[in-house]
């Protein structure tokens, strides 16, 4: 891996710096390569044929490198990687694009209208992020079956897009930006919505793209609620489809790997392009999982 | 919840940007349908999907639901008083699932505060290649569950796994069956989730760090304090609200422990690491006892409301404070 991200910029050292760093170096490299060393094993090991994979003593590098594991996977009767990839990106995508247009609009007149019961809605709302998930999940199963929703990407969209954490994250934001631009569009002609469209929105940015990073995360990664709601193999996501073969192939190691390999290649991309956003991200929200 | 944020901050707090926050007054007297419209369709979903469930899980568990037979007879708190009466599997599986989830939670949080402030606390400083050292303790949090879990039990694997390989191969030790064995069970669980989780709160704690003005260290430094004596009496007083933060979230997070146990161990041996969450699915979904799994959920919802309040706490405090 390299280090795509160019280190921040270091304040002038002084030049007996090095020695004394030196140690803390060397323990980071010791550390990443504790770190990295599964990921290696999971690779490495996707790439070995059966016998190699299972010998012993170990093979710390593929004897012989064969792709024999990827193929098989990728063509398996069993299940299909690509399918299970692409269902779960059109679940996350459906989800974010509508999860950040409701709480934008929610989050719009709490923000900046006065009207009747305003703070009490919002109070009202907010006090759910105390009722654990774990409540709800049972009866809101019950109420998939009663929609005829189980096995559908309905069951895997709707129910989550009542969160609130992304009202109060963008209700903070838009509170922050100044009203004289928002007067300005009013005198101007501009109706609320414009005003939301045209002024708000665009002043969010980089709101509304953390709230669209965590909530395609959120998606992508759920595992709880789909492994029960969806059981019918085609409208597996990602995450459920490749424990079905990790049942399957509880003992072919190298096809274990390379569907893991597989399933964190998405993952592992996204994070390259989008990691110092990510992390910027979650130390400003404090937003954790 | 006595906060009202329609005040704006106390202007000795405010940043410019504040000073103009709130919002501008409505000035007709009519009702002002506007806002309600813009409110209602999240309000539908809300009340759908969080309001009426509530209540729904609360009448599944005071009824036993019977999917097949479709009669659901008013049963009282019978769901509730099995999980105080001893001998019924409800008893015994919930309260071992229970402490299950909170030795896994007494065990993980230390740890994963701990080694979160370590790794932030080596990687403050600038130093060669620290954009690549944090992007490796990040990356494993990006994966899913699944991916995680398959990967640890294959690196504990009782017989070729890479840990046994390693013994093997360093100290000729013989292999240990680490995933069939009560007690060793839980080792790849909080190792793997250790290696899974870290990098966020190492994230926060670099950010925390980040803001601690330099000049406290300079004065220390001046008075003639140790390294030792500058993180004890600046560095950790002054992350105090982060570590609070990181306890809660850990502790909230390490009470939902479902993927990493079921995977990796499916539970066992012998319900050992069968985390209560699990047992609430299995008891709903395996044996299809809605109703008490429905009353279950309730019950451990209690406990995690505690956890809950906590951090909701602070985050009314993010909401003073004009933060977010």
């Amino acid at each position: 891996m390299t280090d795509l991200a160019p280190t921040p910029a270091r304040p002038a050292a002084p030049r007996r710096r090095m020695p004394r760093d030196l140690p803390r170096f060397l323990l980071l490299c010791l550390l990443s390569l504790v770190f990295l060393a599964p990921v290696y094993w999971m690779i490495s090991t996707s790439l070995k044929t059966e016998a190699d994979a299972i010998s012993s003593p170990v093979q710390w590098l593929p004897r012989h490198v064969t792709f024999e594991n990827y193929v098989s996977v990728l063509t398996s009767p069993d299940g299909n990687i690509l399918r299970w990839t692409g269902n779960s990106l059109f679940v996350a995508l459906a989800f974010t694009v509508l999860h950040v247009l409701l709480c934008a609009l929610t989050a719009y007149p709490l923000a900046r209208m006065q009207f009747r019961g305003r703070n009490a809605w919002f109070w009202f709302i907010l006090s759910s992020l105390m009722i654990p998930g774990i409540v709800t999940l049972i009866p809101t199963y019950i109420m998939m079956l009663n929609f005829g929703w189980i096995n559908s990407y309905h069951a895997l969209i709707w129910p989550g897009l009542s969160g609130v954490f992304g009202v109060f994250l963008l209700r903070q934001f838009f509170m922050g930006i100044p009203r004289e631009l928002e007067e300005a569009a009013r005198l101007d002609g501009a109706n609320s919505l414009q005003i939301l469209w045209r002024i708000i929105l665009p002043l969010s940015i980089p709101s509304l793209v953390t709230l669209a990073v965590f909530a395609f995360m959120g998606s992508w990664n759920n595992f709880l609620w789909p492994l029960f709601t969806v059981t019918d193999v085609d409208k597996m996501t990602l995450p459920v489809g490749i424990t079905t073969f990790s049942q399957r192939y509880v003992t072919e190691y190298g096809k274990l790997m390379a569907s893991t390999t597989l399933a964190a290649v998405p993952a592992l991309i996204a994070y390259l392009v989008a990691q110092r956003f990510l992390e910027a991200g979650l130390s400003t929200t404090g937003l954790k999982e | 919840m006595t906060v009202t944020p329609a005040t704006p901050s106390p202007p000795a707090q405010t940043t410019p940007a504040q000073t103009t926050t709130a919002p501008a007054p409505v000035p007709r007297r009519r009702l002002n349908l506007e806002p309600y419209l813009y409110l209602l369709p999240h309000a539908v979903l809300f009340f759908v999907f969080t309001v009426y469930p509530i209540g729904y899980g609360l009448y599944i568990s005071l009824h036993r639901w019977d999917l097949l037979s479709g009669q659901q007879p008013f049963v009282g708190g019978e769901f509730y008083r099995n999980l105080f009466t001893p001998g019924t599997p409800q008893f015994d599986f919930f309260w071992k699932t229970l402490w299950n989830t909170t030795f896994f939670t007494l065990v993980s949080v230390p740890l994963l505060v701990a080694a979160a402030l370590g790794l932030a606390l080596l990687l403050h400083r600038p130093i060669f290649g620290r954009a690549f050292f944090r992007a490796v303790f990040f990356m494993p949090g990006i994966l899913t569950v699944s991916v995680m879990g398959i990967l640890w039990r294959w690196l504990f694997d009782n017989q070729i796994g890479l840990v046994n390989a390693a013994r093997d191969a360093l100290f000729h030790a013989p292999p240990i069956p680490w995933l069939s064995t009560e007690g060793l069970a839980w080792v790849p669980i909080v190792v793997g989730t250790v290696w899974w989780t870290v990098g966020f709160n190492m994230t926060l704690y670099l950010a925390a760090l980040g803001n601690v003005p330099l000049s406290l260290y300079e004065a220390a430094s001046l008075d003639g304090a140790t390294p030792w004596q500058s993180f004890r009496f600046i560095t950790v007083p002054m992350l105090a609200p982060v570590t609070l933060f990181v306890v809660v979230t850990t502790a909230l997070a390490s009470f939902q422990l479902f993927g990493q146990s079921l995977i990796i161990t499916n539970g066992g041996p012998n319900r050992s690491t069968q985390s209560v969450i699990q047992y609430i699915t299995e008891e709903g979904f395996t044996n299809a006892q809605y109703s008490s799994a429905a009353a279950m959920g309730f019950a451990f919802g209690l406990v995690m409301l505690v956890l809950t309040a906590a951090q909701f706490r602070m985050m009314a405090r993010d909401v003073r404070e004009g933060g977010a």
